[in-house]
């Protein structure tokens, strides 16, 4: 087992790029899953993140605070415009609103009273104008000899109607469910690429022209020096795709009896032997290491980006799409974001894989042979 | 002069004929600006959606919600609900004790919930209905476009301008006797290696700020993406993340003996990290880094590069660039400094 000794020796030395793939990685998804995942069980109201600005600290603009503060996050801001309107533009805050000195005055006699920064296409922003302006015109219409009635306002606004989540018929978490998916989907980008530079690599060393010709002169016979590589690449393609099953169970492993954690294993064991291969056919095609780097980076970000890993499906093209589906990639995903009874849901997905496997296998040998015969 | 001449066109003709160089300068920024904007075109252009709700034929509010402009009504049996709601074809079913069904918690439902409360409300209230005035706006707004996404394309224009990396290391390798044949040369000629490293920079800063305008060229032309609209700070950060590219590429270059491959796959994962926390993968990152560990993205280079290009161009907002470029202007001079540690007065015994 010589030959498998040193593939797996060689290899170890491109530690490096395993490594910082997955550190990134991991410490991605651990920021990543610090957000809730319990699974609902009545409805929550959503919570926006708005800045407020009260010049005013009058009893009506602390009533109106406290109660955006109940039914919003209220997130730190600055009474800068150029802030605010930062803020914005990133999506830190969904609305800022800053409450005037005359706040008072200017709801008494009607008129324009709060000042507030938002992008009018964000549907919660206008839920933001909606609680203003509900709050204000209760206040007003409780306006009597001077005063606003705001403990009768508070109380009235504390009523609501009654909600109800509809029962569906799957035992699935959505929330856990939609960290799985995210999770496995960044896999496939990130199996991608440390396969092609990492095999890759470790495979131009075994092709360089001078290791060749030592090899052809020594004893070992082709077949099996072919098989011990072969079983070194597999080796290491199961080291680095387990560390990665094996990662999902480490950070979320009480959940996976919520969601249909044999799926993304399967799933995933199954992207993982038609990435081997696509590394078997680029190995075929070059044994140039800056080839190979290019490659690498290109490709899995590419099919990423174009199979619906960092955004989802819904939002591409259909043409983009439709370049996608020439990639395991595309299917992978599709699977993973799919809610199934049992395999056969995805039998076309998964037999797309393997065929996508199996025709990088034999364009691989085509070219293997072609060029033997050189 | 005239040397100076003469080592740029050589260093120039010997970066074109480089693949490397051409490739990850050249094609490379191409290759993902068409990437990037596959992938983030549809959610750049997000109008804003109306809710699909679903009543019954004898909802008492009825006539109310079809007066909601961010509401669509749809008419349906109460035993159809549940099926829609599960396609997601609605969002909340009412039925006709204004009781609202959904299928899970999330903005548009406490929308629809919002909206149904205040009608309860208004009779909570108890205070005669002439009292309200619903036809006063208390608000006066300012429109600011949320658009996180296209921080992508700024930190992608601001790793391509620090790509001056490659041509760095490949200039200042050509000096080094043990590491390039040309470097054997040099040093046995009476050329001075310092005049042949200027050459090099100013060759690398002009190959490198070319590249950068073809990829705006095609940014705006071909993708039609609109970036900039101020001139003379942008060019500043681009010119500057060009100059501190060379500078760490001079450094990796000098600083170990590992061969040009290993320096250039160093200098493309440097940039790629900080190109990441600075958001080039997605903005995500860039926001949770700056609410969690602020100093990060006030040190990274690129992120200074970003974070100021999309205030100048988008935001108009250039209070903190002078800032920014004294910083990057200090990395420059403390990597060329601890270059030159490297470099100089090197003699070899034997080689």
């Amino acid at each position: 087992m010589t030959v498998y000794k040193y593939f797996i020796k060689v290899a170890l030395k491109n530690k490096g790029v395993i490594l910082s793939y997955t550190f990134i990685f991991f410490i991605l998804s651990i920021i990543n899953g610090s957000t809730n995942v319990q699974r609902e069980t009545s409805f929550m109201e959503a919570k926006l993140n708005i800045g407020i600005v009260d010049n005013s600290s009058s009893e009506i603009s602390n009533s109106l605070v406290d109660y955006l503060g109940k039914k919003n996050n209220i997130i730190s801001t600055k009474p800068d415009e150029k802030y605010i309107k930062e803020q914005i533009f990133l999506q830190t805050a969904d609305a800022v609103i800053i409450i005037p000195e005359d706040f008072e005055e200017r709801v008494i006699n009607k008129e324009s009273a709060i000042q507030l920064y938002n992008d009018n296409r964000n549907i919660g922003s206008h839920q933001v104008q909606n609680q203003i302006n509900k709050f204000i015109s209760f206040a007003n219409a409780t306006y009597e000899n001077g005063e606003f009635d705001l403990s009768n306002v508070n109380s009235a606004l504390d009523e609501g109607i009654k909600v109800d989540l509809i029962k569906t018929d799957n035992n699935i978490n959505q929330k856990v469910n939609t960290w799985f998916k995210f999770y496995f989907n960044f896999t496939s980008y990130i199996i991608l690429a440390i396969y092609i530079s990492v095999i890759g690599f470790v495979m131009t060393d075994f092709t360089d022209e001078q290791v060749e010709n030592r090899r052809k002169i020594s004893s070992i016979r082709f077949l099996k020096f072919n098989r011990e590589m072969y079983l070194g690449q597999l080796t290491i393609a199961s080291i680095i795709t387990v560390i990665f099953i094996l990662g999902s169970i480490v950070l979320k492993g009480k959940y996976i009896g919520e969601v249909h954690f044999t799926k993304y294993v399967v799933n995933t064991v199954i992207f993982s032997f038609a990435a081997l291969c696509l590394v078997f056919l680029i190995n075929n095609i070059t044994n140039n290491k800056f080839i190979i780097s290019g490659v690498s980076t290109v490709l899995s970000l590419g099919t990423s980006f174009i199979s619906g890993v960092m955004v989802p499906q819904e939002f591409l093209g259909e043409k983009v799409l439709t370049i996608a589906k020439f990639f395991p990639t595309y299917y992978f995903v599709k699977i993973n974001e799919m809610e199934i009874h049992s395999f056969l849901d995805v039998k076309y997905e998964i037999f797309m894989q393997l065929l996508f496997a199996f025709a990088f296998l034999l364009m691989g040998l085509y070219i293997s042979r072609a060029r033997q015969r050189v | 002069m005239k040397n100076l001449f003469r080592n740029c066109m050589y260093q120039e003709k010997n970066l074109y004929r480089d693949k490397t160089f051409v490739f990850w300068s050249l094609i490379y920024p191409l290759i993902m600006a068409i990437f990037f904007y596959t992938a983030f075109n549809g959610i750049m252009n997000i109008e804003l959606e109306k809710i699909d709700i679903g009543i019954g034929a004898e909802n008492p509010i009825g006539f109310i919600l079809e007066e909601i402009e961010l509401l669509n009504v749809h008419k349906i049996s109460e035993d159809k609900a549940n099926e829609k709601l599960e396609n997601e074809e609605i969002q909340g079913f009412i039925d006709n004790d204004l009781d609202l069904l959904v299928l899970k918690s999330g903005v548009n439902q406490t929308v629809i919930k919002e909206i149904l409360d205040q009608i309860k409300q208004i009779g909570k209230l108890n205070v005669p209905i002439e009292n309200f005035d619903f036809t006063v706006d208390y608000i006066q707004s300012t429109n600011q476009r949320a658009d996180a996404i296209i921080i992508i394309f700024y930190a992608l224009i601001a790793m391509v301008s620090t790509y001056g990396i490659f041509p760095g290391i490949e200039t200042v390798s050509l000096i080094q006797a043990n590491l390039t044949n040309v470097g054997k040369r040099i040093n046995i000629t009476p050329l001075k290696k310092k005049d042949f490293l200027l050459a090099g920079v100013i060759v690398s800063l002009t190959l490198n700020l070319l590249s950068n305008v073809v990829l705006l060229i095609f940014v705006k032309y071909l993708l039609k993406i609109e970036l900039f609209t101020e001139i003379k700070y942008s060019t500043l950060f681009i010119t500057i993340g060009n100059l501190f590219g060379v500078a760490l590429g001079i450094l990796i270059g000098s600083s170990n003996k590992q061969s040009i491959n290993v320096k250039t796959l160093l200098g493309i994962t440097i940039t790629l990290v900080l190109s990441f926390f600075s958001g080039m993968m997605s903005p995500d990152i860039k926001i949770l880094l700056d609410r969690k560990l602020p100093m990060i993205g006030k040190l990274n280079p690129i992120s200074i590069i970003t974070d100021n290009l999309y205030r100048i161009n988008l935001l108009e907002n250039t209070q903190y660039a002078m800032k920014g470029i004294m910083i990057l202007g200090v990395y420059c001079i403390i990597l060329i400094l601890v270059s030159y540690g490297f470099l100089r007065r090197k003699t070899y015994d034997s080689i």
